[in-house]
């Protein structure tokens, strides 16, 4: 899903700059407007949902890059910021943005925690739970968007999904709690930003690309070491 | 009081006839079991019922709430309970907690009561012990076990149970029914079950609703209250 908004985000951008509007919030409406697209196909295709994504994320492109072409007036400097990402583009008003955001999503978390949990478990027992499981993962769905087209101008399009998913993936090996797994998954991705960005003021890398890659050595490490863990414990066993 | 009416209720995939004509009601206090052939659309009645699929035609009645007024609260374990998600991440302990939030605590703190009934259900299925584990470590057995207690811990008004006792041995099915009973008979539960030890489980239903093939026509609910047993009308006239 992460893969598809940030796809489909890209056309965003593209309309913005070519109605010369501010792209961010172009952005942020198309792409919470097909975040509720994707759930309604989700829905009616429940057996392919493969074609819808697929769908929806090369249309994405393909509005992107014919918006792109209609547009000729040079704009394409700051198309190639939204694709690559860059930390110089953002501005003092994203950065406001970006922590509204997150105070929302915060907030967010803490109040529907527990339908969250059963949602996420399985569906049908939400159902028959009494939870109104379409509008909740509407409203999840429009809120990853959102956060997609905020992220999208700092780490660019192509690595929004890298660092959506990849900081589950390492604290979900780490945890095996629910809550844990947030907890530390949040630690993920605070270290993996901070070395990634770090990295790439001082090697002159593109930040999406470097704060990705720490991130995939993050996955690698923890593997490793539950292994190396693994192995110890059955060593003593095997010693005793 | 009636916690379930199924009113001359048929459903098709698209155009297949997969049931039809099918009626019965299930109360407070009643321990009915559904049974049929392989194939003979059990699970696809009870997601009707759950409203999980819309019938085609007739109608389902859920009802709004429970014997004391309150909100009617539903317990399901649907078949097959122990492939749920593998990578889920969540230990054993978290996940039969969430039985409880539909008991109001959606939004709210869990309080002793709650942890009392979490680790009663836990231990009633033996799995006390096991509460810190992941529930992706835990074998298929031990997986039905949980979403057992998870139903147990909610406490539900009514269970809509799904084969839950595949796999399970003698004694373990015999405990398991007992408790049912006992829930039915004490405390006035409704419980649907679907199953298909038919005679092992005689002793404890009170309703038998029994999905049967006519040569060439789709299923058709065939016979009800065909096993009323006599203890049955014993402890509901106290």
């Amino acid at each position: 899903m992460a893969d598809t908004l940030s796809h489909v985000s890209l056309a965003g951008v593209a309309l913005g700059l070519l109605i010369g509007t501010n792209p961010t919030l172009t952005n942020i409406i198309v792409v919470a407007l097909v975040a509720v697209i994707l759930e309604y196909l989700r829905k009616v295709y429940r057996t392919y949902s493969e074609i819808s994504i697929a769908m929806l994320m090369s249309g994405g492109m393909a509005v992107a890059l014919v918006l792109m072409g209609l547009n000729d007036t040079g704009a394409t400097v700051s198309i190639q910021q939204f694709l690559f990402g860059s930390i110089v583009t953002i501005s003092t008003d994203q950065v406001w943005m970006l922590l509204i955001v997150t105070l929302l999503i915060i907030t967010l978390y803490l109040i529907f925690r527990k339908p969250m949990y059963i949602l996420t478990f399985d569906e049908e027992t939400a159902f028959t739970s009494g939870l109104p499981i379409w509008l909740m993962s509407i409203l999840f769905n429009v809120l990853t968007g959102v956060t997609i087209a905020l992220v999208m101008p700092i780490v660019g399009a192509l690595l929004v999904a890298a660092i959506l998913v990849l900081p589950a993936a390492v604290s979900i090996r780490l945890s095996k709690s629910f809550n844990g797994v947030i907890l530390i998954g949040i630690l993920v991705s605070l270290v993996g930003m901070f070395s990634g960005l770090t990295a790439s003021y001082y090697l002159g890398t593109p930040p999406g690309a470097s704060i990705t890659l720490v991130f995939i050595l993050l996955f690698g490490l923890t593997g490793l070491a539950l292994k190396l863990t693994k192995q110890s414990k059955r060593n003593a066993f095997l010693r005793k | 009081m009636q916690y379930i009416e199924v009113n001359k209720l048929a459903f098709h995939y698209e155009d297949e006839p997969v049931l039809e004509n099918i009626s019965f009601q299930v109360n407070a206090g009643d321990f009915a079991m559904l049974t049929g052939e392989n194939g003979a659309a059990k699970t696809t009645l009870l997601r009707n019922i759950l409203g999980l699929l819309k019938p085609s035609k007739g109608s389902v009645t859920l009802s709004k709430k429970n014997r004391y007024g309150e909100k009617l609260v539903v317990g399901y374990i649907p078949q097959q309970v122990a492939s749920f998600n593998e990578g889920f991440p969540s230990t054993v302990l978290e996940l039969v907690q969430s039985g409880r939030y539909p008991r109001g605590k959606w939004f709210k703190k869990l309080d002793e009561e709650d942890h009392v009934h979490v680790k009663k259900s836990l231990t009633s299925v033996g799995m006390w012990d096991m509460r810190h584990k992941k529930i992706g470590e835990l074998s298929g057995g031990q997986k039905q076990r949980i979403s057992i207690a998870r139903v147990f811990a909610t406490d539900p008004d009514l269970f809509v149970l799904d084969e839950p006792t595949t796999g399970m041995d003698v004694q373990s099915r015999e405990e398991f029914y007992k408790l049912l009973k006992h829930n039915s008979d004490v405390h006035q539960k409704g419980i649907l079950m679907v199953t298909h030890d038919h005679e092992e489980i005689r002793q404890y239903a009170n309703k038998h609703i029994e999905l049967v093939r006519k040569e060439g026509s789709p299923w058709r609910c065939f016979s009800m209250d065909s096993c009323k047993e006599p203890s049955k009308h014993l402890s509901s006239s106290h």
